[in-house]
C-alpha cells in the first residue's frame, strides 16, 4: 500500500483531477492517481491535507505526464495534516526558481494570443511548485486567470486558475444569491484584500502544471494557489 | 460619436474581430453569428477565449476588455459592444480611415528628416572572431555578420549623436534655434551630464530647448518616438530632434563577456527631426501612427546586463531562448501593428526592426511571409547597434522612399525589443 498526501485537486470541466505526494526512501514526489479507464476522476470525495492509503501500480503514461500511476485499490483516509505542513512537504518535492526548470525544458509563448505551453516529447514532467515574488488573479471574461512573477523575474500572464477550491470560491462568489455587481465586488477584492492575505501568508506557495496534449501542445495552468480560499473571505466584499 | 459613425466604427472592429478570431480558431473555421457564444457551442475553449480576447486588445489599444465581459456572454456581438464603449473614451482618436482603408492617424508628428551613421573603423567580422578567442568565420557562418563598425579613439556616443543630429537638421533645413526638445537614447552612456544634456551643449540649441533621456535599450528609438509624438501632439513642441546613439566597442570587449554575445555588437547613431503636421509645410517626410508598447515578461531572464562591485560586467545571455523570443515576438508585435493599422503586410515598403542578428533577421522575413529585402540591411554590415539598429534602419527605409515618386511611397512599420523583454510596434506612411 501506498501512503499518499493530496495536494492537488483540479477541476476542467465536469472531471477533477488529484496529486499527491509519496515518499520513496529520502525522496518526496508527486504522483497522479488516475482511474484504469480515464485520466480524471468524476468524483473525488477526499480533500487537500488528507493522507490516503492506496494501491497503485506504475502506468506507462507518454511525456510529460510521467506522474500517473494507476489506481487498483483505495482510497483509504488514514489521517489529515493542516495547511501550512503541506506547504512544507510541497516544498520538499519538485521545485524550480525559472521558467525553463519547471519543466525541464522550453517554454513557448503561444503566437496568435495569450498562453504559454511546452511541447510533450521535451516537457520531462507536468507538475512542479514554486514560491512566487508576486500573483495576481483576475477574472477575465468569466474565467479565472493568474498572473505571476517568477523569483527569476520571469512573468507568467493569463495561466487558467484549475485549482479547484479557488474555482469553487470564485463560483460562490457570484452565485446569484449575492445581490449585485457581484463581478465588479470579486474583483476588487482579488486587487486589494485579496493580495494582501495572499502575499503575507508565510506558506504562501504555487504548483503549475501541463495539460494533457491538446492539439499538439501541453499548456501551462495554475493547478494549485495556497492559501486556499476561506469561506468566510466571501463576508468581506 | 455621431449616428452616422456608429456603423462605419462597427464595420472596421468587425475585421478586427475576424482576423484575430481567424488567427486563434483558424482560417478554415467559418465566421460565426454576432449572438453565438463561442465557448458553449465549442467553437472555443475557454483558453481560446481569453486568447482571442488578449489579441483582440492588443490589435485595438482597447485596455482589459476582459474585465468589460464579466457575466456576459462570449459573443462577437458583446465584443463589439464593448469595443464601442472602449473607443468612446474622451481622447482616443479616430483609428482608421475607411475611404483608403489604412491608418492615417494621430496625424500630429512628421519625421522631416533623418540621418544616421556609424564608428569610422570598420573591421572584418573575422578579426572580431579572433579578439574574442572564436574560431574564425564564426560570426560570419553563425550570425551573418560580415564586419562591424567600431568608434575610432577620438569618437564616443555624443560624436556619433551630434554627427547625425547635425546631418539630420541640414536635411530638414532646420536651424538648431528651432528645435523645442532633444530626445535622445543610448544603451551604452552612463555618464553625467548626460547624453541629451551633453548633445544640448554641443549643438548650441536654445537655453529653453528641453533634453531628456529615455532608456529601454535597444527599444529606445520607439520610446523617444512616442513620447516627442507626444510632445507634439499635446503642443508642447513644435520640433523635436529624437537621437540615438550606441558605443558597444568600449564596454563588451573581450575577457569582460563572451563573443557570442559581445561580438555582435557595433557603434552608431541615427538621428530624425519631427515637426508637428500642422506646421510642415512640406509634403516631404514621413507621418507616425500609433505605437504599441508592452514588456514580455516570460522572456526576462533570457537577457540580463548588470555591473559587478569590481567594475566588471555580468552578462546573462541564452542565446537560444532569446532567438526563439525575438522571432515569436516581433513577429506578434507586427502582426498588431498590420491589425492596428489596417495596412497589409504585404504592402508595406519597409520594415524598420531590430536586428539582433542577420540570421534572425532573414528567419523574421520568412515567418512574416514578406520579402527580406524590405528589412535594410544594418546588421550584416555594422553589427547590432543597439537602439541606433531600429534608427539606422528607419533612415534607410526613410532614404529608400525618398527616391521613389510620391505616389509610389509606401507605409513603413517598426518593430522592436529590448531587454524584459520589453516590445514595442508602430507605423509611418507617406505625408501627403
Amino acid at each position: 500500500m501506498t501512503k499518499l498526501l493530496i495536494t492537488e485537486i483540479t477541476r476542467m470541466g465536469p472531471a477533477f483531477c488529484v496529486i499527491g505526494l509519496q515518499r520513496e526512501r529520502e525522496k518526496i514526489q508527486s504522483i497522479r492517481p488516475i482511474p484504469s479507464s480515464r485520466h480524471s476522476w468524476l468524483n473525488f470525495p477526499h480533500q487537500r491535507g488528507d493522507i490516503l492509503e492506496c494501491a497503485l501500480t506504475p502506468f506507462p503514461g507518454p511525456s510529460p505526464h510521467v506522474e500517473d500511476r494507476v489506481l487498483t485499490r483505495g482510497f483509504q483516509k488514514s489521517a489529515t495534516i493542516p495547511e501550512p505542513e503541506i506547504v512544507t512537504y510541497l516544498r520538499k518535492a519538485e521545485v524550480s526558481r525559472s521558467l525553463p526548470d519547471f519543466f525541464e525544458c522550453s517554454v513557448y509563448e503561444n503566437k496568435t494570443g495569450s498562453g504559454l505551453y511546452a511541447v510533450p516529447g521535451e516537457a520531462k514532467r507536468s507538475i512542479c511548485g514554486c514560491e512566487t515574488k508576486n500573483l495576481r488573479l483576475e477574472l477575465c471574461a468569466n474565467q479565472l486567470r493568474a498572473t505571476l512573477a517568477l523569483p527569476s523575474g520571469e512573468v507568467l500572464r493569463d495561466l487558467p486558475v484549475v485549482d479547484h477550491d479557488w474555482r469553487g470560491f470564485v463560483d460562490a462568489a457570484l452565485a446569484p444569491n449575492r445581490g449585485a455587481n457581484r463581478a465588479a465586488r470579486l474583483e476588487r477584492f482579488l486587487n486589494s484584500h485579496f493580495h494582501y492575505k495572499l502575499m503575507s501568508c508565510p506558506h504562501h506557495f504555487i504548483r503549475l502544471g501541463l495539460t494533457r496534449p491538446y492539439q499538439d501542445f501541453c499548456w501551462l495552468m495554475l493547478d494549485t494557489l495556497l492559501p486556499l480560499p476561506q469561506l468566510e473571505w466571501l463576508e468581506e466584499f | 460619436m455621431t449616428p452616422s459613425s456608429i456603423p462605419r466604427f462597427d464595420e472596421k472592429h468587425r475585421r478586427l474581430l475576424e482576423d484575430c478570431f481567424r488567427r486563434e480558431a483558424g482560417s478554415s473555421t467559418p465566421i460565426p453569428g454576432d449572438d453565438v457564444d463561442l465557448i458553449e457551442t465549442g467553437i472555443l475553449d475557454s483558453m481560446g477565449w481569453v486568447s482571442f480576447l488578449r489579441a483582440v486588445e492588443t490589435a485595438s489599444g482597447a485596455a482589459d476588455l476582459g474585465s468589460n465581459l464579466n457575466e456576459r456572454s462570449a459573443s462577437f456581438a458583446v465584443l463589439l459592444s464593448a469595443l464601442r464603449d472602449s473607443n468612446s473614451t474622451p481622447g482616443v482618436p479616430e483609428r482608421l480611415d475607411s475611404s483608403r482603408g489604412i491608418a492615417q492617424t494621430p496625424a500630429l508628428a512628421v519625421i522631416a528628416a533623418s540621418s544616421f551613421t556609424v564608428g569610422s573603423r570598420v573591421i572584418p567580422s573575422e578579426e572580431v572572431d579572433r579578439a574574442f578567442g572564436m574560431p574564425a568565420g564564426k560570426l560570419r557562418s553563425r550570425a551573418g555578420i560580415e564586419s562591424l563598425a567600431y568608434v575610432a579613439e577620438s569618437e564616443n556616443e555624443l560624436t556619433l549623436a551630434a554627427k547625425a543630429a547635425q546631418e539630420a537638421l541640414r536635411a530638414a533645413s532646420c536651424g538648431t534655434q528651432e528645435l523645442d526638445w532633444i530626445v535622445t537614447t543610448s544603451e551604452t552612456h552612463h555618464d553625467y551630464p548626460s547624453l541629451s544634456a551633453q548633445l544640448h551643449s554641443r549643438l548650441l540649441v536654445r537655453e529653453n530647448c528641453g533634453a531628456l533621456d529615455v532608456g529601454g535599450a535597444c527599444l529606445g528609438l520607439l520610446n523617444a518616438l512616442v513620447f516627442a509624438q507626444s510632445l507634439i501632439g499635446s503642443g508642447q513642441a513644435q520640433t523635436v530632434a529624437v537621437v540615438t546613439a550606441d558605443v558597444h566597442s568600449r564596454t563588451l570587449t573581450p575577457g569582460r563577456v563572451a563573443g557570442e554575445f559581445g561580438g555582435l555588437f557595433g557603434d552608431g547613431a541615427s538621428a530624425f527631426i519631427l515637426r508637428s503636421a500642422a506646421g510642415n509645410d512640406s509634403n516631404e517626410g514621413y507621418r507616425l501612427g500609433e505605437f504599441l508598447f508592452g514588456c514580455a515578461g516570460q522572456y526576462a531572464a533570457a537577457i540580463q546586463v548588470s555591473d559587478t562591485k569590481d567594475g566588471g560586467l555580468t552578462v546573462q545571455f541564452d542565446g537560444e531562448a532569446l532567438s526563439r523570443a525575438a522571432i515569436t515576438r516581433m513577429e506578434k508585435v507586427l502582426a498588431s501593428v498590420e491589425l492596428r493599422s489596417g495596412i497589409p503586410r504585404g504592402s508595406v515598403g519597409g520594415f524598420a526592426t531590430h536586428q539582433p542578428n542577420p540570421r534572425l533577421v532573414a528567419l523574421l522575413a520568412k515567418q512574416c511571409g514578406v520579402s527580406p529585402s524590405t528589412f535594410p540591411p544594418v546588421a550584416q554590415v555594422s553589427g547590432n547597434l543597439g537602439s541606433s539598429t531600429c534608427g539606422a534602419a528607419l533612415h534607410e527605409a526613410l532614404r529608400s522612399a525618398s527616391k521613389q515618386a510620391r505616389h509610389d511611397r509606401r507605409p513603413i512599420f517598426l518593430a522592436s525589443l529590448g531587454p524584459g523583454l520589453l516590445f514595442g510596434g508602430g507605423w509611418l506612411t507617406p505625408h501627403d
